[in-house]
């Protein structure tokens, strides 16, 4: 909590369900967004999320902005926002809320089976552009946002 | 068509597509290293790729033991695989005894069977009926949290397969960790 103060950062993760995704994303419309969805349980997601806010640091004035969709559990929210906290992750981030996860994983990406890290590139039109699953090779994935701006 | 129809339409062919191109034999080695070729004709075989260090998996080892056990005793190939390239054959063993499995679990390795099948996570089920056709491919309920359980997917797919009637839902998809493969070059 002391730390969610010093940092600046809020103290909740705000909920998406499946029919809100796309306006989640569309949003952020005018900026290259890089959705990633995590979950602490995940160990490669909590292993890359640290570079990808650095990336996101490198290439926010460029116009960036790095969302992060945490799969947890609702009872492990708390947990979710202390590893978001202590990595300096910033806004806009996010917590799943799902009626139905299946529907939900559709919803994101019929061609995505749910496994966890997951990250999903748009571009300033809100297109999505690639579709990476597992932790994501960051030299690939920077070309590819780069491209976009 | 609405989508919930389209998305069962792609389902279903997605499921026809795999039926289409069954190879006659799953391979998959014990834990003594011989190897077993599946399925046994005439029997209704389930395939779960689990995990040892997955935290979703693990959740799940209870449901997967018991419902390894009752369909067992129902006439069901219950097969338990471990596809993760990761995960050394020692692991997999201390695993076994610390979940007090009481069945042989199933080393996939190079992931054949994971890639025949399309396996891409873990906790994941596929349920082939007595000629090898894929009839349900997806997680073995629809939520880790066993208070939150709405669907018991696996069990009503095995269900209506012995029963002779279709699928009512012969795909889903649920949060998992990625099976972790043997590269390829």
């Amino acid at each position: 909590m002391f730390l969610t103060a010093v940092l600046g950062l809020p103290a909740g993760l705000a909920p998406v369900t499946e029919s809100g995704y796309a306006k989640m994303v569309a949003g952020h419309k005018g900026k290259v967004v890089l959705v990633n969805f995590w979950a602490t349980y995940c160990v490669p997601c909590r292993k890359e999320m640290p570079a990808l806010v650095q990336m996101q640091e490198r290439l926010k004035a460029k116009g960036l902005v790095l969302i992060t969709v945490s799969a947890d559990e609702p009872e492990d929210e708390a947990k979710a926002i202390e590893f978001l906290n202590k990595t300096r992750v910033p806004e806009p981030r996010y917590l799943r809320k799902a009626a139905n996860e299946d529907a939900f994983i559709n919803a994101v990406e019929p061609k995505w089976s749910g496994a966890l890290p997951a990250s999903i590139l748009y571009d300033k039109t809100g297109r999505k552009v690639r579709f990476f699953v597992g932790e994501v090779d960051l030299k690939v994935l920077e070309a590819a946002i780069l491209k976009l701006f | 068509m609405n989508t919930l129809t389209r998305r069962n339409a792609c389902a279903l062919l997605s499921l026809g597509a795999l039926a289409a191109s069954q190879p006659a034999a799953l391979n998959l080695s014990d834990l003594s290293g011989k190897r077993h070729t599946f399925p046994v004709a005439g029997k209704t075989t389930v395939v779960v790729f689990y995990s040892t260090i997955c935290p979703i998996s693990n959740e799940y080892n209870e449901r997967i033991a018991r419902f390894h056990r009752e369909y067992s005793l129902k006439g069901v190939q219950v097969l338990v695989a471990n596809a993760n390239q990761n995960e050394p054959k020692d692991q997999i063993e201390k695993h076994t005894r610390d979940a007090e499995f009481e069945f042989p679990v199933f080393i996939d390795s190079a992931n054949a069977v994971a890639d025949r099948l399309k396996a891409s996570v873990t906790p994941e089920a596929f349920v082939l009926d007595s000629k090898g056709v894929v009839r349900y491919h997806g997680p073995i309920d629809d939520a880790r949290n066993i208070a939150r359980i709405k669907a018991h997917l696996l069990r009503d797919a095995v269900d209506a397969v012995l029963a002779g009637k279709p699928v009512a839902r012969p795909e889903a998809k649920a949060f998992g960790c990625t099976i972790k493969r043997v590269r390829k070059t």
